[in-house]
């Protein structure tokens, strides 16, 4: 049995040749910062070495940083994390995609069961996954409207409970 | 998990989305050729509730309780998930005691579910006998559970920092006294599984996944313990008092259906085994710790061994009073691609017990949507309107 130290530091040697950068958020944590180009060949180097399995893709709205003039700082971006597990370490894949050019590569072809996440991805962040087998709704309902992506920041659904504020 | 391979004279059965094996929404379409299924595809999202998005809008302490909410089989442990996250992000541990009384209830909660998956998958392969014995002895944990906490389903032991209910001397004697008959019927139930002619009928051999398929299609928990795919977070990553009580892990080689009520069954039995340890040498200090009032912003992910496998949270706090983002990612949504694969070449007959075999829960998937009504004015309804619609319901 390797250590939890050995096996981070196992896919900390695969992914570094893809890495712009990387750290240790947590002791069981290692966070990868890749750009796009460099997702597949990341995932490939952790199937390839049988590291783990991917445990779940996670999006994060990073909307654009409204400066005092009322001006953006830069433009709004989507994060996906790709979550591997062996054993208590976790290792997130972590791409960024500007909204204007929301689009990531599919890695379904080395994931089969990636498709589920990869569907969440598109449909709650209005990421473009190209590539992915399957891009029929898989959580919405089929009259939501188009280009409605509910888990943006910028989506604020008609009516918020609002901690019983409102006659609750 | 498209058709395309099939071509033009595929015939297709839509089963669901109300009652397609379970009483939870689901939809499904399996292409036929005669009686034997030749692809299959999965529709979720009819009980979407919009849970993550809601949760960006609630502070942690009432997070806390919408989380429980996630589901109504497994709800201590998406709490327990939850609770563990923000104390990582605040920096404290919860004291030796209330881990203890979180693993308790965790274990309490695995038996009354497997129990009750029994029963439901049972139930679809028409041995309703089965089915209602399992149910009536899936009683006696849930009085365990309403005894500790006065709740049968939601029982919010959890506490951002420790738990809220301790556990007296008389208690653990009566849930003693339970767990040994529960044993005894479980014991009994394993019997029939291994040797009635007509359950293996059933079950051998059918909806077979090997280990490498298990792996490739990310199957979690007993579905792919059934398949000898090793892990369970108990084991790997402890966390409640997993360190100091530990679970064996069950694994079988077979991978069918057979081994996946096997697994299930052994795993209940564990679970009564470790529950004994943990009373015999209960730790003794005070229920809960001290946390900030502020979470410190930071990311952290938190996983737990939900009776249907690994669950895994998200969580990050920009510093407030609520966090930026919190993603769930259920059990049931893994072990939903196996289903599609598994069903193919299959008799349509034995789709409700090979979709009852991953032990689904439709709730867990289905967080994200809003309520409308059903109205000309397709308008959204105001938390005063549910309530409303509530009260008048009842009267």
């Amino acid at each position: 049995m390797s250590t939890l130290e050995e096996i981070l530091q196992k896919a900390e040697n695969l992914l570094q040749p893809f890495a712009q950068s990387s750290n240790r958020p947590e002791s069981n944590r290692l966070d990868v910062y890749l750009s796009r180009e460099n997702l597949i060949p990341a995932v490939k180097a952790l199937v390839e070495a049988r590291w783990g399995y991917l445990s779940t893709i996670t999006g994060i709205d990073r909307p654009a940083a409204v400066l005092e003039e009322g001006q953006t700082s830069e433009q709004g971006e989507i994060e996906v994390l790709y979550s591997f597990c062996s054993g208590a370490a976790i290792v997130s894949l972590r791409v960024r995609v500007p909204y204007a050019d929301a689009v990531l590569p599919s890695i379904c072809p080395l994931i089969p069961s990636a498709t589920l996440g990869e569907r969440e991805l598109m449909e709650m962040f209005g990421v473009k996954v190209e590539g992915t087998p399957d891009t029929s709704r898989l959580i919405l309902a089929d009259s939501w409207p188009e280009g409605v992506y509910p888990l943006r920041k910028s989506f604020v659904p008609a009516a918020r409970f609002s901690g019983g504020a409102e006659g609750g | 998990m498209t058709f395309e391979q099939h071509g033009e004279n595929r015939f297709v059965v839509p089963i669901g989305p109300q009652h397609p094996a379970l009483k939870e929404p689901g939809h499904f379409e399996f292409v036929v050729d005669g009686e034997i299924v030749t692809g299959a595809s999965v529709r979720l999202g009819y009980v979407h509730r919009g849970i993550e998005k809601g949760a960006e809008d609630r502070t942690w302490t009432q997070n806390l309780y919408l989380m429980e909410r996630i589901c109504g089989i497994c709800s201590h442990i998406h709490a327990t998930a939850f609770v563990q996250g923000v104390e990582k992000l605040a920096g404290v541990e919860a004291p030796p005691r209330a881990r203890a009384i979180r693993e308790i209830f965790a274990e309490l909660e695995r038996i009354h579910s497997h129990m009750l998956w029994l029963g439901v998958a049972a139930h679809e392969g028409g041995f309703d006998a089965l089915f209602m014995y399992s149910w009536r002895d899936r009683e006696v944990v849930m009085d365990m559970l309403e005894m500790l906490s006065g709740n049968r389903v939601h029982y919010s032991a959890n506490l951002i920092g420790g738990v809220k209910y301790d556990l007296t001397p008389e208690m653990t004697d009566k849930i003693r006294e339970g767990l040994n008959y529960l044993e005894e019927r479980l014991a009994h139930y394993l019997d029939v599984v291994n040797n009635d002619e007509t359950f293996i009928g059933r079950t051998r051999g059918i909806g077979t996944m090997t280990r490498e398929q298990a792996q490739l299609l990310g199957a979690v928990g007993p579905t792919a313990r059934a398949s000898n795919f090793a892990y369970d977070v108990r084991v790997d990553a402890p966390y409640a008092a997993y360190a100091e009580f530990p679970v064996e892990m069950v694994v079988a080689q077979e991978g069918d259906l057979h081994a996946r009520f096997v697994v299930r069954i052994l795993e209940t039995m564990e679970s009564i085994r470790v529950l004994r340890r943990i009373f015999e040498n209960m730790p003794e200090s005070e229920l809960v710790t001290r946390v900030p009032r502020r979470i410190p912003a930071g990311e952290t992910i938190s996983r737990v061994e939900a009776p249907r496998g690994e669950l895994f949270y998200f969580i990050a706090s920009g510093g407030g009073e609520k966090p930026e983002r919190v993603k769930v990612r259920t059990p049931s949504l893994c072990n939903w691609g196996t289903v599609i694969t598994l069903a193919v070449g299959h008799k349509l007959a034995d789709m409700p017990m090979i979709l009852a075999g991953i032990d689904p829960c439709f709730s867990c998937n289905d967080r994200l949507v809003m309520v409308k009504r059903n109205r000309q004015d397709p308008q959204v309804w105001t938390w005063a309107d549910l309530r409303n619609y509530g009260i008048e319901y009842y009267r």
